[in-house]
C-alpha cells in the first residue's frame, strides 16, 4: 500500500517535473535563452499579466476604462488631437478644416453619414453631431494599439466593434464576429502599419481608394515598393516618421511641408518642425556620390524622383468618381452593378462611375505647401469648368515652392443649383431617405444639409471637380527612381511645368544649330590650323 | 485513499500542462505574412504565374493542406519550403529567406500558419497576396 502510494507520487512528481523541464525548454527557445527568465523584447509591460485586463468586457469603453486606471493622462492627450476632433484650423488661411468640416469627391462628407464614417474615428459611439467629444471612456484605445490584427470596427457602429456576431451589410451574408476583446486588451502594444492603415490605407470607402500612395499592400511591403517600410529591411512603421508625441501625431496633408531647409533634426532638437520631412532624416544635401543631384533638389521634392508611380502594390486607386451616372437599374429592377474583366466594381448604382488604376504616373506642380479649400459653405462663382476641391498654393519664384508629385482625384458630385454651394448627401445608413438604399437624391441632400445647418433649395446638379493629394509613400530605392530622361525630354513627366529650364525639354532647335556649327566651326579651324603648321614643319 | 489519488492525479496533471503550455510556441502571424507573401507567393508568381491568395481557401482546406503536407499535388512536402537547407538556398536573391535564415523551421510555419488561418475566406481577416 505505502508502495504503491509512493510510486504514485512519484510518477506525479516526475510529470511534474517534467512540466518545469519543459518550461526551462519553452524559454530556451526564447530570444533571450540561456539562464535568464524569459523576456519580451518588444515592450516593457506584458498586459496579460495586469488583473485589470484579465476579465471579460462587453464593449470598447470597458476597456478604456481599464486603460485608464494606469494610463491616466492617455485619453485627455487623445482629446487634443486631430485623430479625436477631426476639426483643424488651418493656421494660414484661416479655414476651419478636418473630416468634421470637409467635403471631398469620395464618399464626399460625414454628415449626417456618422455610424459608417465614424468606424475611422479613434473613439466610441459618434452616431450623430450630439457626440460627446469630452468623454474619456469613448476614446479608442485598441484601435491604435491592437497587435493581434483582430480588432475590427465595422461600419454602421458608430465607432463600435462588433459585440455580437452580426451580417455585415445586411443581406450581403458577410457575417461578422464579435471582436475577443479580452484577447485583444491584453496584447496591446505599440502602433504598426497595419494599425495606421486599418484606417489610412482604406480611406474612401476601400483599399487603397483614396490616396494612392497608401494601401494595404504597404502593411508587408518589399523593398521596391518602399524602401523605409521595406519589411525585410529598414522594416519603418508610420511613426518612425510621423515622430508622436503626448497621442498627436505629426504630418498633415492640411498643412504639408513642402520645403525643409532645416536639414537633419538631431536628438533633443525642440522646435516645432516637422519630423516627417524627408529632409529631417537625410539632410538637404543627400546624394553622397552623385552630388549634382542636390541641386536638383533645391527645386524638385525628393518624392518626384523617388515615387515613380503611386498604387505600386497590385492594389487599384481611383482616379475618378462620378456621382452623375449614379442611380441606374438593371433589366431585373434591381441597381445595378458593373465589374471590369478583373472583377473589380467600375460601376455602382448607389455611386455612379469609378476608374481605377494602378501603377499611376503622378501629376506635378509647383506647391509651397499652401492649401485652400473649397468648404459647403462658399458660393461656386461658376460651374461649366472644374471646381477644386482644394487648391494647391505654388510657383516658381516664390523661394517656398518645389516641383512635387500629385495624385488628381477627378469627378463629378453633387450641388445646390440655387444656392450655388456644394451639398453633402446623406449616403449610408438604414434610414428612410439615405440615397444608398432609396436612390433619391433631393431628400439623401436635404437630411445631409440639415445636419450641417445649412439650406438646401431643393434644386441640384452635379459639377465637375477635383482635388489634389500630395504623394509621400511608397518611395523607391534609388535604383527604382525616375531616370534623368524621363524629364529631360521634350514629353516627359515635367513637360508642363513652367518657370525652370530643364536641359533638352527646353532646347531652342535654331540655337542648338547655331552652338553645333560653332562648335564644328572651331574644331575645323583648329584642324587647319594645326595642319597647316605641321605641313609648314615638314617643309622647314 | 480518495484524497491521495485526486493528489497523485492533480499533480500528474498540473505538471502535464505545464509542459504542454511551455512547448507551446506562440505563433507571429505578421512574420507569418511576410514569408507567405515574399518567398510562397513570389514563387508562385514567378513559377505559376498565378499565386493562391490565403483568402481562396478556408481556415478548414488550409488547415487540411498544411496537415496533408503536400506539394506539387504531391510530388514533394509543403514543409520543405519551411526548411533552413530551403531558406539557405534562396537566402542571396530572397530577403526574406535571408532575414529568417536562423529561424526554427516549426516556428516559421506555425507563423505561416497564423497567417493562413487569419487571411482565410473564413478568416478574422481575408488577405489577398499583396
Amino acid at each position: 500500500m505505502k508502495a504503491d502510494r509512493f510510486r504514485g507520487r512519484l510518477t506525479a512528481l516526475m510529470l511534474g517535473g517534467l512540466g518545469v523541464i519543459g518550461i526551462g525548454v519553452g524559454h530556451a527557445s526564447m530570444p533571450d535563452s540561456g539562464s535568464t527568465p524569459p523576456v519580451k523584447l518588444n515592450t516593457t509591460a506584458d498586459h496579460a499579466r495586469f488583473k485589470e485586463l484579465q476579465r471579460e468586457f462587453k464593449s470598447g469603453p470597458e476597456v478604456t476604462k481599464a486603460c485608464l486606471i494606469c494610463h491616466t493622462e492617455a485619453a485627455r492627450q487623445v482629446h487634443r488631437t486631430k485623430h479625436w476632433t477631426w476639426e483643424f484650423v488651418n493656421p494660414d488661411t484661416g479655414q476651419r478644416l478636418g473630416k468634421k468640416t470637409l467635403v471631398n469627391n469620395y464618399c464626399v462628407s460625414i454628415r449626417a453619414n456618422y455610424p459608417f464614417c465614424t468606424a475611422c474615428h479613434v473613439g466610441y459611439g459618434w452616431q450623430d453631431k450630439d457626440f460627446d467629444f469630452t468623454s474619456e471612456q469613448n476614446v479608442d484605445c485598441l484601435v491604435c494599439h491592437d497587435t493581434t490584427g483582430d480588432y475590427r470596427k465595422q461600419p454602421g457602429l458608430s465607432g463600435h466593434p462588433a459585440s455580437e456576431e452580426r451580417e455585415i451589410p445586411k443581406g450581403s451574408g458577410n457575417i461578422v464576429k464579435p471582436v475577443d476583446l479580452r484577447k485583444v486588451a491584453q496584447k496591446v502594444g505599440k502602433t504598426s502599419r497595419d494599425t495606421c492603415g486599418a484606417c489610412h490605407f482604406f480611406g474612401g470607402g476601400g483599399d487603397g481608394v483614396k490616396h494612392g500612395d497608401l494601401d494595404s499592400s504597404l502593411s508587408a511591403p518589399d523593398k521596391p515598393l518602399d524602401v523605409h517600410m521595406d519589411a525585410t529591411g529598414a522594416d519603418f512603421t508610420c511613426a518612425t516618421c510621423h515622430a508622436t508625441s503626448s497621442h498627436d501625431i505629426p504630418g498633415s496633408r492640411y498643412t504639408p511641408t513642402a520645403m525643409d531647409k532645416k536639414g537633419a533634426m538631431v536628438r533633443g532638437q525642440t522646435d516645432k518642425r516637422n519630423p516627417a520631412t524627408c529632409q529631417s532624416c537625410h539632410g538637404v544635401t543627400p546624394h553622397k556620390v552623385q552630388a549634382r543631384l542636390n541641386a536638383h533638389a533645391r527645386k524638385i521634392a525628393c518624392q518626384t524622383c523617388h515615387i515613380p508611380a503611386m498604387a505600386r502594390g497590385g492594389v487599384p486607386t481611383k482616379m475618378s468618381w462620378d456621382w452623375s451616372t449614379a442611380g441606374k437599374r438593371g433589366p431585373d429592377g434591381k441597381p445595378l452593378v458593373v465589374k471590369d474583366e478583373k472583377g473589380r466594381v467600375i460601376y455602382d448604382a448607389k455611386k455612379g462611375d469609378f476608374v481605377i488604376a494602378e501603377n499611376v504616373m503622378p501629376e506635378y506642380a509647383w506647391f509651397n505647401g499652401h492649401v485652400t479649400y473649397t468648404l459647403v459653405g462658399d458660393k461656386l462663382e461658376r460651374t461649366d469648368g472644374v471646381i477644386g476641391i482644394n487648391r494647391i498654393g505654388g510657383s516658381p519664384t516664390d523661394g517656398k515652392s518645389r516641383i512635387w508629385p500629385f495624385k488628381v482625384s477627378r469627378g463629378a458630385q453633387p450641388y445646390d443649383s440655387v444656392n450655388m454651394n456644394l451639398v453633402t448627401p446623406h449616403t449610408a445608413g438604414d434610414t428612410p431617405t439615405a440615397y444608398w438604399k432609396h436612390l433619391d437624391w433631393a431628400e439623401a441632400i436635404e437630411t445631409g444639409m440639415e445636419d450641417f445647418g445649412l439650406p438646401f433649395s431643393g434644386k441640384f446638379d452635379f459639377v465637375q471637380t477635383e482635388m489634389y493629394w500630395p504623394l509621400s509613400h511608397m518611395v523607391a530605392p534609388k535604383e527604382k527612381a525616375v531616370g534623368c530622361a524621363e524629364c529631360h525630354s521634350r514629353d516627359g513627366r515635367l513637360k508642363d511645368i513652367k518657370g525652370v529650364y530643364l536641359p533638352r525639354r527646353d532646347a531652342a532647335p535654331w540655337l542648338d544649330l547655331l552652338g553645333w556649327s560653332a562648335a564644328a566651326l572651331a574644331l575645323l579651324g583648329v584642324l587647319l590650323h594645326g595642319g597647316l603648321r605641321i605641313v609648314r614643319g615638314w617643309r622647314e | 485513499m480518495k484524497s491521495r489519488f485526486a493528489w497523485t492525479v492533480a499533480v500528474a496533471v498540473l505538471g502535464a500542462t505545464a509542459m504542454s503550455a511551455a512547448t507551446a510556441y506562440e505563433a507571429d502571424w505578421k512574420r507569418g505574412r511576410i514569408y507567405y507573401r515574399q518567398v510562397c507567393t513570389s514563387c508562385h508568381n514567378t513559377e505559376m504565374k498565378k499565386p493562391v491568395s490565403p483568402s481562396d481557401r478556408t481556415k478548414a482546406e488550409w488547415g487540411a493542406y498544411l496537415q496533408a503536407d503536400k506539394h506539387l499535388k504531391g510530388k514533394e512536402p509543403v514543409t520543405r519550403y519551411f526548411s533552413k537547407q530551403y531558406r539557405d538556398g534562396i537566402k542571396a536573391s530572397n530577403a526574406a529567406a535571408a532575414k529568417f535564415a536562423d529561424v526554427p523551421e516549426k516556428e516559421l510555419l506555425e507563423d505561416v500558419k497564423a497567417f493562413l488561418n487569419k487571411g482565410a475566406k473564413d478568416g478574422d481577416s481575408p488577405a489577398s497576396c499583396s
